[in-house]
């Protein structure tokens, strides 16, 4: 059976020569996407961009393994990717990979290797990679995910995080470019019903849409970041806020998501989300606004409208997303 | 790349016609903060997976239904999902269990996690996930200490359907802090029985099972 993560792990155990077990979750995740885009005036099999990795018509997989000794877990290794489809695009398939990671548990933190989250902003705790709505790391502003490693520590008021990654986002390049980031909060959104985080990352990171290189040397980046998340009752508010450098340029943007929770078990959720960025002189805004409808389970129903200031691009989009357990061991 | 895109496609293909359950679990925010905190005294923890799919289907959805007293509704509660259990040590020695469900509440889903010592009895009650105008209250130590000592034993005689148990029932002198918020109340002592249920299939080997008195088939009830 295709079991990236644990194959995976059962190679760290061979390697470790430890005798351990294993406790894993196995999914598997199937989305179809289309949509209008005025701009293109045609229909589209993407959300956002065919270059960007998030959202196209795509199956994949998320596979959680934990390692454990006789008297408890020692390292969690996660594999998540995906085939999408680029139906407008010179390759036709694109094999994403996500999670790609083995968290090793200490005293001292959670230490990591491999793509995960870099500690910037709402995009180092929200899990965007199934949603329409995306945080700033899709306005490049930080990353979805990066290559490197990183450590967290979760601490009764909050928490930390730090992270050195090759800050090429998606896939691993390296010419040169580097980011470091770090992040401290205090909250726990689920237990407080709060979290405020302030975040700073410096580096040299290569320009990426997904995998699409746009700019063949790393530019130089450094932000300072504040995010503010918060419920009340079926309220939801994120903020989030970061200012800087980019490319020797003065950069600042600017996202807000105020999402209403309805019907039984949440089941329904509107959200809104305008988004500002200005680069040395070149300004851009976004609005979306999303509806999102869990059918079941393991079916979500998705739909946003997003305009896009600049190109004067006006799209609706719908998602079917899947995501199933298929084994629990 | 690593792998040519046609095997990987084929590869997802032949994942997708394996097996098949479903999902939406209930995980500690960061089990390395809380387990420290239900368990000072521990030196590590163990996770585990368990379904009811997996160990017994439907026959054994039935089975905890009838012993909650309430049927399995909604999109937290179906056979599929996955339990994530925590077995926590003292050196060698396993000294207990902590175990979280989801549970649908006034204002979307809310989260009960016990910790329970290697007995099935109750230490430690607390909400991880509740959104609600009387979150603080319900969130408070002294409630959560009302539950301290009680087991499966005592939570067979609460009726999650109507909401009550005997007066002279120890669950019945549990308080309410919030009387504005008695349905999320309900829900909470609903997701701890349901709590208990599972934990007692999962990891106790049924040591409370002999305790339980049939009411009646499952169908029967609303």
């Amino acid at each position: 059976m295709f079991r990236v993560g644990r194959t995976l792990g059962l190679l760290i155990l061979a390697l470790t020569g430890q005798a351990l077990a294993s406790s894993s979750l196995f999914y598997v995740e199937a989305m179809a996407v289309a949509g209008y885009s005025s701009a293109a005036k045609k229909v589209i099999l993407y959300s956002r961009q065919l270059e960007e990795s998030m959202q196209k018509p795509s199956l994949g997989f998320d596979d959680i393994l934990r390692l454990s000794k006789e008297t408890g877990d020692f390292a969690l290794v996660a594999v998540q990717g995906r085939v999408a489809l680029n139906a407008d695009g010179d390759k036709r398939y694109e094999l994403q990979l996500y999670n790609a990671y083995i968290k090793f548990k200490s005293a001292a933190g959670d230490l990591w290797l491999g793509h995960d989250r870099p500690e910037l902003g709402l995009s180092s705790v929200l899990d965007s990679h199934g949603t329409l709505l995306q945080p700033l790391d899709m306005n490049g502003f930080g990353f979805d995910r990066d290559w490197g490693l990183g450590v967290k520590k979760d601490l009764a008021w909050g928490g930390l995080g730090f992270a050195l990654t090759s800050g090429s986002g998606m896939p691993l390049r390296l010419k040169g470019n580097y980011l470091f980031s770090g992040r401290v909060f205090r909250g726990i959104l689920e237990r407080d019903n709060y979290s405020v985080g302030f975040s700073a990352a410096a580096g040299r990171v290569l320009d990426m849409m997904g995998y699409t290189l746009l700019s063949p040397n790393p530019l130089p980046f450094a932000v300072a970041g504040l995010d503010i998340s918060w419920l009340s009752n079926n309220l939801e508010n994120r903020f989030d806020l970061m200012a800087g450098e980019k490319d020797r340029k003065q950069a600042l943007a600017l996202l807000w998501r105020v999402g209403l929770n309805l019907l039984p078990e949440n089941r329904l959720k509107v959200e809104i989300q305008p988004v500002f960025w200005k680069v040395g002189e070149d300004s851009f805004f976004r609005l979306g606004a999303g509806l999102s409808f869990l059918a079941n389970a393991d079916i979500t129903l998705r739909a946003m409208y997003e305009h896009d200031g600049n190109t004067r691009d006006d799209r609706l989009v719908l998602q079917f997303y899947y995501y199933k357990r298929l084994t629990v061991h | 790349m690593f792998i040519k895109k046609t095997s990987a496609f084929s590869l997802l293909l032949l994942a997708v016609a394996l097996r098949l359950f479903s999902a939406v679990g209930c995980d500690l925010n960061d089990p390395d903060r809380d387990v420290k905190w239900l368990f000072p005294e521990s030196t590590s923890c163990k996770t585990v997976y368990v379904s009811i799919a997996e160990k017994g289907g439907q026959a054994l959805l039935r089975q905890v239904e009838e012993r909650l007293g309430d049927n399995f509704k909604g999109l937290y509660e179906t056979a599929d999902v996955p339990y994530t259990m925590y077995l926590i040590y003292k050196g060698p020695e396993l000294i207990g269990y902590i175990h979280g469900v989801n549970q649908k509440g006034r204002y979307g889903g809310i989260q009960v996690f016990l910790a329970l010592d290697n007995q099935g009895v109750i230490r430690g009650f607390y909400f991880q996930k509740l959104t609600s105008r009387s979150a603080k209250e319900l969130r408070r130590p002294e409630f959560g200490r009302q539950f301290v000592g009680l087991s499966l034993k005592e939570f067979y005689e609460y009726d999650p359907v109507a909401g009550r148990a005997p007066a002279s029932s120890r669950v019945t002198a549990i308080k309410n802090p919030a009387p504005e918020a008695e349905d999320d109340f309900q829900s909470s002592l609903r997701a701890l029985k349901k709590n208990l249920i599972l934990v007692d299939e999962f990891l106790l080997g049924n040591k409370y099972l002999s305790a339980f008195k049939p009411r009646g088939p499952a169908e029967d009830r609303p």
